[in-house]
C-alpha cells in the first residue's frame, strides 16, 4: 500500500441481501467498506432455517431464478423448481391464474366491453389503483378479483392507492402464453411476473438453493468477515453541505465517504441529522403482515401452489402450499401452508398469541381444507410490521422522486426492499442495488485507485 | 481493512459446482456494468454443472462471461476429447478433409503477399491444424510456428512435428517484431484478457505485419434467436468474450491495431450447436442431437448451406479480420461486409 492514505470508508447499514450485494461489489473494487447490522446474523429477510421437525422456513421468498443462482456462481447447488402455479378461489371453485381467469364469460365480456368504450371516447389516464384495473382488467375482473385482493392485502380502499400498484404486475397475455408454454415443455417453473428488474425469458425459472434462500447472503458475504460488525446498530448519521460525511456507532463518530443505507425508508430521516431532504419519506407506510406457517400432516391439501382468496368471509388473502413446488420444504407426507394476513400493528390479530393466530388460520382455510386442524401439527408465525411497501397516492410523487432522484442527499443512498421503497423479489434486490452502488462506485474509485 | 492492491482485482472463488471462478470486468472497456442476456450451461462436454451467465457491457457493448472459471479451473473446462486438441483424419474422415481445402483456401487468401521466408506463428494452436495446412500448402520456406497453453494440444501438435512454444502467448515471450503474419483463429475469445493477448501478438509483429483473427460473430440470426440460452457460439463455459463487427474492431484498435480488411464467413458450427443445445437441455434422446455434432457430415453440410445464404447478407458465422500492427487501418462501424 502506498503513502496516499485510502478514502474513508463507505458505511453499509444492514447485512440482507441488499447490504451484502453492495458490500461484495465494493470489495470486487476495493473500495473499503464497514457493514454493520443491527442483530446477530446476517441475511435479513433472505434468511431460512430448518425447524427439528424436518421443515423449512424461508423469511422472505421462497425461491430466486436461474439466473441469479448463476450470478453468484450458485447454479450447481440449487435444485429447479419444477412447477409453480396459482389459482384464484371464486364461488368454491379454484380457477387458475391468469389463464384460467380468461375462460370466465363475465369477465372476458366485461373487458371488451372496457376495452371498446375506451377506444371509442378517450379517457385520462387512471390515477388511482380501482380505476386503473377496471380500465385495465374489466369492471367485472377488477371488482371480484383483483380490487378485493389489493384492498385484503394493503388495507386501504384500491381508490387511495397509486397506479402504480397495477403496474408491477407481469407483462402481456401473449408473452405469459409462450412462457407458460415453455414451462410446459421444459418441465420448469419458468418465472411468469418474478423478473422486474430483468427481462423474463423461457430460460429464467425459479431454482432453490439446497440450503435454503439464505445460501445466496452467505455466498455474497463470503470473504467479507473483516470488514463486517454484527449486533451492532449505526445510531446516527451525519449530513453536512448536503452530504453524509460521518456515522455514530456504539457512541464513536466514524467519518464516511458514503453511506448505503437498507433501513426502512420511513425510518431513514430518523437516522439522518443535519438535513431535513429526507423528512417527506418519514409518511411512507408499511403494510404489517403476519405469515402463519401451518406444519400438517399430508401434501397437495391445495388445487395448486398459491390460491388467491378474493371473496369475503376469508381473512386471510393468500394461501401458499410452498412443497407442492419444492417437496424438499417439509419431510414425506407432511406439508406446510402458508397463510397470509394483512394486519395493523397492535390490533387483535397482531397482539393474539401463535396458537390464537394458528386457530384462526385454520378455522379460516376450512372451506379449502376442510380437516386443517385434525392435520394440524405444529405451526410457526412470523410477525413483520414492513411486509409490503404501501404506494398511496398522497405520497405518491414523493416516491417516485426517491426511484428517480434517490434520498436527495448525493452520498446517501437508500437500497434494497425496504430502503428503495419497492416490490423488489431477490433477483430485482441484486440488480437494483447493483445500479444504484455503481455511481458511488464510479466516484470513488479514481480515489481507492490513487491510493 | 485488506484492499486488494491491484488495479482490477479479481479474487477467485469457488462455485457450488467446486470450480474455482472469478469475477471480472468488462475485459475491453474495464467497466463493471453489464446486463445479463444468457444464462446456460456446458451442453456439449458437461464438465461442470455449474450455470454460466453471458453479459453486455453496458458501456461498449462487449459480451463477456462472468462470473467465469478462474485459470485454476482451465483443465477441468478443456477435457482430453475437446475437439481443438484432437481433429484428427481417422476419427473425422470426409469431415476432415472437405474442412481442410476449405479452411486452405482461407488460408492461402490470408498469406497471400508473404514472402519467400516469412515467419508465420498461429496463437491458439491447439493440435496445429491449421499449421499443418501451411505446412501442405503453403511455400517451403515458410517458418511456422505455434502456441499454446493446453499440454494436451501442445503434445499432440508436436508429434505432427511442429514447433509449438507451450504457454500463452503473453507467457512464451515471442521474439520482438519478429513474425510476418499472426493467426487466432477461433483463440481470441477463449484468452481471459483479448488486450493483453493482442498486445503480445503486436509486440511480436514485424512492423508491416499482419494478425488475422477469426472468431465467432455474435451478430446473427442463430444468435438472436437462440441467444437467451441455446446459442452454439456460448459454448459454456469457455468462451470468455464474444464480439461482432464493433466490439472487435473496438478490440483491435485498443490494442493498436488498425483493420485492413473484415468480412464474415461460412461456419455451420453455431447455428448447428444452437439447435443441438436446445435439444439436450429438453432432453431429447441422444440419437437425435447425436446427427448435429462436429462428426456428422449431414448435419454439417445442412448448417453449411443455411449459413452460407446469412453469410451472403454479411451476418457470417465467424467474423474474420485482417489487422495490421501500424494501427493505421480504418476503424470498424457496423457490420463487416453487410449490406444493412
Amino acid at each position: 500500500m502506498s503513502a496516499r492514505t485510502q478514502p474513508a470508508p463507505v458505511v453499509i447499514v444492514g447485512g440482507g441481501l441488499a447490504g451484502l450485494t453492495a458490500a461484495h461489489a465494493l470489495r470486487h473494487h476495493g473500495i473499503p467498506f464497514r457493514l454493520f447490522e443491527a442483530s446477530d446474523r446476517l441475511a435479513g429477510l433472505a434468511r431460512s432455517f430448518r425447524d427439528a421437525d424436518g421443515f423449512s422456513h424461508d423469511f422472505g421468498a421462497h425461491f430466486i431464478t436461474n439466473r441469479l443462482a448463476a450470478a453468484l456462481g450458485m447454479g450447481a447447488e440449487c435444485r429447479t423448481v419444477q412447477h409453480y402455479g396459482e389459482v384464484v378461489r371464486l364461488g368454491g371453485e379454484d380457477i387458475s391464474y391468469p389463464l384460467g381467469l380468461l375462460g370466465v364469460p363475465r369477465f372476458d365480456l366485461s373487458a371488451a366491453w372496457t376495452r371498446l368504450r375506451d377506444a371509442v371516447r378517450s379517457t385520462a389516464s387512471p390515477n388511482d389503483a380501482a380505476t386503473w384495473f377496471r380500465h385495465n382488467f374489466g369492471r367485472a375482473l377488477a371488482d371480484e378479483v383483483a380490487l378485493p385482493l389489493l384492498e385484503a392485502w394493503s388495507g386501504q380502499a384500491a381508490e387511495r392507492l397509486a397506479p402504480a400498484v397495477g403496474e408491477k404486475l407481469p407483462g402481456g397475455l401473449l408473452e405469459t402464453l409462450w412462457l407458460k408454454l415453455a414451462g410446459r415443455l421444459t418441465d420448469r417453473a419458468v418465472a411468469i411476473g418474478y423478473c422486474g428488474a430483468l427481462p423474463q425469458s423461457a430460460s429464467v425459472w425459479h431454482v432453490y438453493p439446497e440450503h435454503g434462500v439464505g445460501a445466496i447472503c452467505a455466498r455474497l458475504a463470503e470473504g467479507l468477515d473483516d470488514a463486517v460488525t454484527l449486533g451492532t446498530r449505526v445510531q446516527r448519521i451525519r449530513v453536512e453541505g448536503g452530504r453524509a460525511v460521518s456515522v455514530r456507532v456504539e457512541d464513536d463518530e466514524l467519518p464516511v465517504s458514503a453511506v448505503i443505507s437498507t433501513a426502512p425508508i420511513h425510518v431513514l430521516p430518523r437516522l439522518v441529522e443535519g438535513t431535513d431532504a429526507l423528512e417527506r419519506f418519514a409518511r411512507f407506510r408499511f403494510r404489517p403482515m403476519i405469515l402463519a406457517n401451518l406444519n400438517l400432516e399430508g401434501r397437495h391439501l391445495l388445487s395448486d401452489t398459491v390460491v388467491w382468496l378474493p371473496e369475503r368471509g376469508f381473512a386471510s388473502y393468500r394461501v401458499t402450499e410452498a412443497p407442492i413446488s419444492m417437496p424438499w420444504l417439509a419431510p414425506e407426507g407432511k406439508t406446510t401452508l402458508t397463510v397470509d394476513i394483512g394486519c395493523e400493528v397492535g390490533d387483535d390479530w397482531w397482539t393474539a398469541s401463535d396458537a390464537a393466530i394458528a386457530a384462526r388460520c385454520l378455522e379460516d382455510i376450512a372451506p379449502l381444507v376442510p380437516d386443517a386442524a385434525r392435520r394440524h401439527r405444529s405451526h410457526r408465525v412470523l410477525r413483520t410490521p414492513i411486509g409490503y411497501p404501501l404506494f398511496m397516492r398522497d405520497y405518491e410523487s414523493d416516491r417516485l422522486r426517491l426511484a428517480i432522484d434517490g434520498t436527495g442527499v448525493d452520498n446517501l443512498l437508500s437500497v434494497g426492499r425496504n430502503g428503495a421503497f419497492d416490490h423488489l423479489l431477490m433477483e430485482d434486490v441484486y440488480c437494483r442495488t447493483l445500479a444504484q452502488v455503481q455511481p458511488l462506485i464510479d466516484e470513488l474509485l479514481p480515489a481507492v485507485r490513487a491510493a | 481493512m485488506n484492499v486488494p492492491s491491484e488495479q482490477t482485482p479479481t479474487a477467485s472463488t469457488l462455485s457450488a459446482g467446486g470450480l474455482p471462478i472469478e469475477e471480472v470486468d468488462c475485459p475491453l472497456c474495464g467497466r463493471d456494468d453489464a446486463e445479463p442476456i444468457a444464462v446456460g450451461e456446458d451442453f456439449e462436454y458437461h464438465t461442470t454443472r455449474d450455470s454460466w451467465r453471458m453479459v453486455r457491457c453496458r458501456r461498449c457493448r462487449l459480451l463477456y462471461l462472468n462470473p467465469r472459471p478462474a485459470p485454476a479451473a482451465l483443465d477441468a473446462i478443456y477435457p482430453d476429447d475437446y475437439h481443438a486438441f484432437a481433429f484428427e483424419p481417422a476419427r473425422f474422415g470426409l469431415i476432415h478433409a472437405v474442412r481442410t481445402r476449405l479452411e486452405a483456401r482461407r488460408l492461402r487468401r490470408w498469406c497471400r503477399g508473404l514472402p519467400k521466408r516469412a515467419r508465420v506463428v498461429d496463437v491458439g494452436c491447439g493440435d496445429g491444424f491449421h499449421l499443418q495446412i501451411l505446412r501442405r500448402y503453403g511455400r517451403p520456406g515458410w517458418q511456422l510456428e505455434g502456441v499454446d497453453p493446453s499440454p494436451r494440444a501442445v503434445t499432440a501438435a508436436r508429434r505432427a512435428g511442429l514447433n509449438i512454444h507451450a504457454g500463452t502467448v503473453e507467457q512464451v515471450g515471442l521474439p520482438p517484431a519478429s513474425y510476418d503474419l499472426a493467426l487466432m483463429i477461433m483463440t481470441l475469445e477463449h484468452v481471459p484478457d483479448p488486450l493483453a493477448s493482442l498486445a503480445a501478438v503486436r509486440r511480436a509483429l514485424k512492423p508491416r505485419g499482419r494478425l488475422v483473427v477469426v472468431t465467432d460473430n455474435a451478430d446473427t440470426l442463430d444468435f438472436r434467436l437462440f441467444g437467451r440460452r441455446h446459442w452454439g457460439g456460448y459454448h459454456f463455459p469457455r468462451h470468455f468474450h464474444l464480439f461482432d463487427a464493433a466490439t472487435l474492431g473496438a478490440t483491435a484498435a485498443a490494442a493498436g491495431f488498425g483493420v485492413r480488411r473484415a468480412e464474415t464467413a461460412v461456419s455451420p458450427i453455431n447455428a448447428m450447436y444452437s439447435l443441438r443445445n436446445l435439444l439436450v437441455d429438453l432432453g431429447a434422446p441422444a440419437k437425435v442431437h447425436d446427427r448435429l455434432t462436429l462428426d456428422s457430415p449431414v448435419g454439417l453440410g445442412l448448417f453449411t448451406v443455411l449459413d452460407a445464404l446469412q453469410a451472403a447478407r454479411g451476418e457470417g458465422s465467424v467474423l474474420c479480420a485482417t489487422l495490421e500492427r501500424s494501427g493505421r487501418g480504418r476503424v470498424l462501424r457496423g457490420r463487416f461486409g453487410g449490406a444493412r
